[in-house]
Order: structure tokens, then sequence, then C-alpha cells
């Protein structure tokens, strides 16, 4: 018999390093010849998007298009180290050291501006399109590239460094008192299952996935990650186990390390929450892994949901689905039995 | 060695070849084609698909001394003077890609998808990449790439 079933989870992950191990990151804006910028970042992309946002966030501070930024992350000669891709890190903490790198940067580009432009002070310079100039005396103007051979010419080149450490403080051993994360992201997510009970067969035919996300820098990136983690998830709940048997893994290749295909993914509806955090860059955080985390516990609570059954194993493949549903039968007629009993006795 | 006679990505090659070679390791070896990746190499990923007389193949499991006379195309072979193929453009515009790994296998088994069926069905486009293992995509956004490149190639269709 086929039976469907609906279930929810809910989860908070604390993103970054955390518990008090210095999280850093570190970014340098520099002026190019050719008036663009140059973005270099030690933050590694792998297809999350860190290389769209980060000059994102760079072309939003100096009011350019981010096609105008050029971001450098594949040769280490070329920038400092941002750490790795991975805790959920690069948005919040390489993004807080882009934005306060392009902010000094944008300080100091105006400070040449001003000495360019022969000004008292940077008070009421403007910026925007790769041009700066003055609205209250509008002839008293430059753009980036003006500036750019300008330093050139004097043998400069304007190249601004910052960072960002994270806030976290590690959590004393004894109390548990400390702040071992910040911040956390929010997550809701349900999905409707439907269990057949001859087979023990598990499909997933619809997913709502509600994420919070502070702010989403790049919706598409956004729902990228959902569809990613989501189906990750999917897996580690219904297929994947390495079968590990005296340290030895036993599913060592695709052909029995079961990871999902295209035909195993429901329809996937994607809720993008925007609530700003105040530490963020333009108030976003990351959600590479907590879009995982909901995953399993929503696709348990369906089963349950669908069949009155509490699965304690995962992956929940048809034999564990199966075994559960015949020794919960076995219970139940066990119990009619010595119901029946008691009721002759 | 065997010589072999090979048409890739429309232009005719003759290739004195190591008899054991997979189709794989001409393509990428004296072809020089990289952008065919080797995944598992035992055909359960999908990522040296490539296009072989019109069917998608794991390259991977094809000897290349099968394919004397043969006509194969390549992730590089798609893209024409008037731009990329309407499938690797939907690609781009439905942000179907994460880390890339296993799009040039995608995309070529949506290709040979949409070259025999142009209207295809959601499920009839889920089993035509479901050789076409992804850690990243979540399939969703690839999925609405071909259902995009679809409709791309039936207005083509019609203006024609």
């Amino acid at each position: 018999m086929l039976k469907r079933g609906r279930g929810i989870a809910l989860s908070w992950y604390g993103t970054g390093y955390g518990n008090g191990f210095p999280d850093y990151s570190v970014a340098t804006v520099e002026l190019a010849e050719n008036g663009e910028i140059l973005l270099r970042v030690g933050a590694t992309e792998v297809g999350q998007g860190s290389k769209t946002i980060m000059p994102q966030v760079c072309a939003e501070v100096l009011g350019i298009h981010s096609d105008q930024v050029h971001m450098i992350c594949e040769d280490t000669r070329e920038f400092l180290d941002s750490g790795t891709a991975a805790a959920s890190r690069q948005t919040y903490n390489t993004g807080n050291a882009v934005l306060k790198a392009s902010e000094s940067f944008k300080k100091a580009l105006l400070e040449e501006a001003r000495l360019y432009l022969k000004l008292n002070s940077t008070a009421g310079l403007e910026m925007a399109d790769q041009k700066i100039w003055l609205p209250i005396f509008p002839s008293r103007k430059t753009t980036f590239a003006e500036l750019a051979s300008h330093l050139k010419s004097e043998g400069r080149v304007l190249a601004v460094t910052d960072s960002f450490t994270a806030q976290t403080i590690g959590m004393n051993p004894e109390t548990g008192e400390g702040v071992p994360y910040w911040p956390y992201t929010f997550n809701a997510y349900g999905t409707e299952v439907e269990v057949d009970t001859e087979t023990g067969r598990v499909q997933v035919l619809q997913a709502w996935c509600v994420q919070d996300v502070g702010r989403a820098i790049n919706p598409d990136l956004v729902e990228g990650q959902i569809d990613g983690g989501f189906v990750m998830g999917l897996g580690y709940a219904l297929y994947e186990d390495l079968g590990v048997k005296d340290g030895v893994i036993k599913n060592n290749k695709f052909a029995k390390y079961i990871i999902p295909t295209a035909m195993d993914i429901p329809t996937i509806h994607k809720y993008i929450v925007e609530d700003p955090e105040n530490t963020a860059p333009y108030g976003a955080k990351g959600i590479g892994e907590p879009t995982m985390v909901p995953v399993a516990p929503a696709i348990l609570n369906a089963i349950y949901d669908a069949i009155g059954i509490r699965i304690f194993e995962l992956p929940a493949t048809p034999d564990v689905v199966l075994k559960a549903i015949v020794a919960d039968r076995e219970a139940k007629a066990k119990a009619a039995v010595a119901e029946g009993a008691d009721a002759n006795g | 060695m065997i010589t072999l006679n090979l048409n890739v990505n429309g232009k005719d090659h003759r290739l004195e070849i190591e008899d054991h070679m997979r189709l794989l390791d001409v393509i990428r070896g004296p072809l020089g084609l990289t952008g065919t990746k080797e995944g598992c190499g035992e055909g359960e990923c999908g990522a040296c698909t490539v296009i072989l007389d019109g069917n998608a193949v794991d390259s991977c499991l094809v000897l290349a001394a099968q394919c004397e006379g043969k006509k194969i195309v390549t992730i590089e072979g798609l893209e024409t003077a008037d731009g990329l193929d309407p499938v690797q453009q939907a690609f781009l515009d439905n942000g179907a890609v994460q880390c890339g790994y296993c799009i040039p296998g995608m995309v070529l088994s949506a290709k040979a998808l949409l070259d025999k069926n142009v209207a295809p069905d959601d499920n009839e486009i889920k089993e035509a990449i479901s050789g076409n293992l992804c850690r990243c995509t979540g399939y969703d956004k690839m999925v609405k790439a071909i259902k995009t490149a679809s409709e791309v190639m039936q207005e083509r269709g019609e203006q024609k």
C-alpha cells in the first residue's frame, strides 16, 4: 500500500569556525591601471558563488557595476589567505573583510581625488559609475581611469587591505558559558513523502524550504545552495551508506554508494527569508551547511506521519523501513494476542 | 598500435592509437579536448559523456577502436559562430551550474535528448540526465534549464 505523510523540521546553525578560534579574513582592493578595480581575496570558489558575491559587495560600496570588479582568487601569490571555504563562513566572514577593505579603499580613493582636484576636503565628494565629482561645483570632477593614470605617472599604486575577525567566545568547559558562534542561520523545511508498505521504498514528492539568509546578496545563488543542500540531505536520509565494516569502506563506488539522481528529486519550493544581521556585510549570512541540516528529520517525520512508525536508522533504505514495518506489525499482533488472552482469562 | 578514423566536432581525424585506449583517453589525450571529464571511470557518474552518432554515451566505457568512422560531439563542439548552444545558454541563464565538473556531460546528455525529442516532459528530462551525477546543484535548476533550451529550440524550429 502507498501511504503519504508530511513532516517538518527546524534548525539553527552557527556559521564560522566558532568557539573562540580566531576566524580571520582579509581582502585587498586595488585600482587597476585602466580604472577598473582589482579585488584580491583568498576565498576559494568551489561553485558556491564567492567569486560572484565578493565583487558584488565591493561594487556596492564603490557605486559601480560588479562586472567592473575583477576578483583574483586562484593564485596564492596574488592575495592574502582568507581561510577555508568551509563552515559556511565566506559570505559573512570574508564578505565583511571585503566590505571593510572596500570602504577603506573608497576613503583612500576620495583622498586621491581631493589631491588631484586640489580641494580642501573630501567632504561632499560623490562617487558613482567610476566617476568622482563635487556636486556644489560640478566642474571639479575626475574618473577612476584618470586617477589611475595620474597615480601611474607618479609611480604609485593605490591598494588598500583590511581584515575582519569574527566575534566568538569559547565555551567554559565547567559552566558552559560563552558565545561559541556568531551569527546563527535559521531554517524550517517540510517534506511530503510516499511510503510503499510492501517494499519499504520511500519517495519524497515535495519539499518546502524556508531559509533565513540575513540578506540574499544573490538570490539565484541562494536558491542553488538550497537545492544542493536539500538534495544532499535527501541522499543522507534515504540512500547514502558508506558501509564501514572493520574500518573498511564497503560501498566505495557509485554503483554501491547511491547518491540522488535527477529522478529522485521532488519539487522543491524555496522561500528566502531576509532578516538582516547587523554585523554582516549588507546583512548577509552563510547558508552552505544549514541547508542540509533539517532535511533528514523532516523526511523521517514525514515517514512517521505516513505509517506511524519511527525510523531510528539512517539511511532509511527500503530494507530498514520494511524491517521496521514488519517489527511493528509483529509487535501489534503479539499485543492483540496478549490482549485476547487477558480478555479470555 | 592501430589507425583510427574519427569525426570529432565536425572535423576528420586520422590517429595512431594504442589498441587498449578508451574513447575518453583519445579525446583527452591525442585530441586534447579536456572539457570531457573523467569521474569514476566505470560508467556510473556520466562526467565523461559525449555524443556518439547521436547518442549520449559514457566515453570511459567505449573502446576507441569501436569508433572507427563514427561521429563524436564533445562539449567543445557545441558552440557555433552564432554563439553558445541553446542548452549551454540556458544552463547559464538558469544558474544551473555550481562547481561545474558534471556540466559538460550533463549538457551533452540534454543536447542528445533535445536533438531527438525537442519537447520532452519533466520525467523525460530527468530520465535523460539520470546517468549524470551532480553533487552541488540538486538538479532542479538543470531541469528548468533544459526546459528553457527546449522552448528556445522549438521557437527556432518554427522560425525555420
